[in-house]
């Protein structure tokens, strides 16, 4: 992480420093040394840091939202300050820099059952979104990717027995593209993704899950296409910190024509979480010439009592269905279609299916009317 | 004219060790409105033939021929196959999730109409047919929805590859052990789809290991398979022989 291109001047905002080595310490310093341990270093293996690190100290805007005005939701611009929830330097160092560097952060209160979903659409570089729900509240979250360039953080705090049904597509045809993600979920509380994606340029997307009380549930599912010399890079982490919680990560990216895909999907399972249930298979499907597919399963587990499998496969089209197709009088190139859709659609769900499934497969008479 | 005519068949399957010679020199006749039943024991080759006869990979064809109307078997690709006529139902139907039956089966029968310059049925119509013939054969229609053969029980699939041959029409119908792993009902249910297809103007071949289908399914002809080759032909009494002696007796 040598040319961490963050700028050294700005210093850490007064209301974030508080607790970092020493006083006046610049951003980019805090970042670099943050960045420098092991486990970031091998979340940026893949793909250069340094084209995505500058998206940090790039103007921000506010996201469009949509679904904001309804009882139990409330939406607002704050400047940063350390009463802001879960900023974590060690844990999401490039998150911290971005939140710095934009010096202010939208901020979504969620306070009860939101019946309708609260919809974000991000056309750029938008302002740090910061999600914090009661207990016992409930939110259907959107999130659109679009535009040509952006990054976009977002955290998302979840309260004891709250819930959360996040749906994100980021089909866009940008030239770099960067999601991140942190999401904390404290006891009984339930997490769930769904998320479609398209390689682009250049597209990252890191997601870090925190099981921070007894009981919490996650669920991930994300389809992927990378075609075209294209390049998706997906970085996971979950960290399972407290006792009987559940996780199950479903991944499947199809990497075709000289598309090249990353995925690291790493589980860590802390002294102390007993009877946690982990579970994570990221399926590739490699097609056409030269696919590039890095995938590293990881796993950590510092206690007894648990449930894990943790599985990574690369792969082609399987001969026997493609038989069986054929035999039906479907010729190859369809058959070969319709398997690699159903790869992906095994992935596709939520209110953005239809979207997401219009945009990766293509409309297909009979798909659109079942 | 033979629907299908196979001669002097020689077949091998390919194996970590090479290619094995299983078929070696068969032959079988079928006319229109006949049904045959292939028996033989176990490893004999029945699956070979058909999944020779279907273009299965993983098998060369070492010599001989096999016409199915007229036209030569061999020299098409399975889709090929399909589309002048042949139908195999599976001894063991593949999973394939993500890919739902009726999306499936109307992509097969598109497929097919496309190749015989007929119109495509519309969606409203073949959806209604397709649910009328799952509810003829004991399938619950919500299994269209799901992924094909997903989650089935050895039955459903079984009944599943009945229902695409009663959707699909074909010229002839190679079952491959249809009847193995049903219990009495389902056996009736599979029986009474075959005997349904029937007609004058196709063939049946049906590979089985039992007598018990063909009190149901009443054959023209029996032949017995045996180390790749025919070795004995009759009518249905032959089952009821092999029934009581076995096969070492031909052997
Ligand atoms: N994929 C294969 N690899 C190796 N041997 C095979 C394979 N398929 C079939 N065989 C062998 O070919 C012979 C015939 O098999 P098969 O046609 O399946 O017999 P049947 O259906 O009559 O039981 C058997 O000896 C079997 O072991
Ligand atoms: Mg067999």
């Amino acid at each position: 992480m040598a040319d961490l291109a963050l700028p050294k001047t700005l210093l850490v905002p007064a209301g974030l420093a508080e607790g970092l080595s020493e006083p006046g310490v610049t951003i980019g310093d805090v970042v670099q040394g943050a960045l420098n341990s092991p486990a970031h270093r091998e979340r940026w293996k893949y793909t250069k840091a340094d084209g995505f690190l500058t998206q940090l100290v790039a103007p921000a805007e506010a996201p469009q939202i949509n679904g904001e005005q309804q009882s139990g939701v409330r939406w607002w611009r704050e400047t940063i300050s350390k009463s802001m929830p879960g900023l974590d330097l060690q844990q999401g160092p490039e998150a911290f820099a971005r939140l710095c560097f934009a010096g202010e952060a939208m901020r979504l209160d969620i306070t009860g059952s939101v019946t309708d979903p609260v919809t974000l659409i991000h056309r750029a570089n938008t302002l740090p979104v910061i999600v914090n729900l009661s207990a016992n509240a409930s939110l259907t979250l959107i999130e659109m990717i679009e535009g040509d360039e952006g990054q976009q953080t977002v955290w998302i705090d979840i309260g004891p027995n709250a819930e959360v049904k996040h749906s994100r597509n980021a089909l866009n045809a940008a030239s770099s593209s960067w999601q991140y993600s942190s999401v904390r979920l404290q006891s009984s509380a339930r997490y769930h993704l769904n998320n479609h994606v398209l390689g682009c340029g250049v597209r990252r997307q890191d997601l870090h899950i925190i099981m921070d009380g007894q009981g919490a549930e996650a669920k991930l599912v994300s389809a992927g296409v990378v075609d075209n010399k294209a390049a998706l890079d997906q970085q996971i982490t979950l960290e399972h910190r407290q006792p009987k919680g559940r996780s199950e990560q479903t991944i499947h990216n199809i990497v075709a024509n000289g598309g090249k895909c990353t995925f690291n999907g790493r589980i860590h399972i802390h002294d102390g979480a007993s009877g946690t249930d982990a579970q994570l298979s990221n399926k590739n499907l490699g097609m056409g010439d030269n696919a590039t597919i890095n995938t590293k399963p990881e796993l950590e587990i510092y206690t007894d009592d648990v449930s894990c499998s943790h599985g990574a496969t690369v792969g082609t089209l399987s001969q026997e269905a493609l038989f069986y197709l054929t035999s039906r009088g479907i010729d190859k190139a369809a058959a070969e279609a319709l398997l690699s859709q159903g790869f992906l659609r095994q992935c596709i769900d939520g209110p953005l299916a239809e979207t997401a499934l219009n945009t990766m497969i293509g409309a297909r008479e009979l798909g659109a009317s079942l | 004219m033979n629907l299908l005519d196979v001669s002097n068949l020689h077949a091998s399957v390919e194996t970590d060790d090479g290619p094995q010679p299983i078929l070696k020199g068969l032959n079988l006749t079928v006319k229109a409105g006949e049904v045959h039943a292939i028996m033989g024991p176990n490893g004999s080759g029945k699956s070979t033939l058909a999944n020779v006869l279907s273009g299965r990979p993983g098998y060369a064809v070492d010599g001989g021929e096999a016409m199915l109307g007229g036209k030569n078997l061999l020299d098409l690709e399975p889709f090929e196959r399909a589309q002048i006529g042949m139908f195999l139902a599976f001894q063991y139907p593949v999973e394939i999730p993500g890919v739902s039956n009726m999306e499936f089966l109307k992509a097969s029968i598109d497929s097919l109409a496309r190749a015989r310059g007929e119109e495509q049925p519309n969606t409203a119509s073949f959806m209604r047919t397709v649910r009328e013939l799952a509810g003829s054969l004991d399938l619950d229609p919500a299994f269209l929805k799901r992924g094909v053969n997903e989650g089935f029980s050895g039955g459903e699939k079984k009944r599943n590859e009945i229902m695409q041959l009663l959707l699909l029409n074909p010229k002839l119908a190679l079952l491959d052990e249809t009847d193995s792993g049903l219990d009495i009902d389902a056996l009736k249910v599979v029986a009474d789809g075959v005997n349904r297809y029937r007609s004058e103007s196709n063939g049946v071949v049906l590979i089985t290991h039992y007598q018990r289908l063909l009190d149901y399914i009443v054959p023209d002809y029996v032949h017995v398979l045996s180390n790749g080759q025919i070795i004995e032909s009759g009518d249905k009494s032959l089952a009821l022989e092999l029934e009581a002696k076995g096969y070492a007796w031909l052997t």
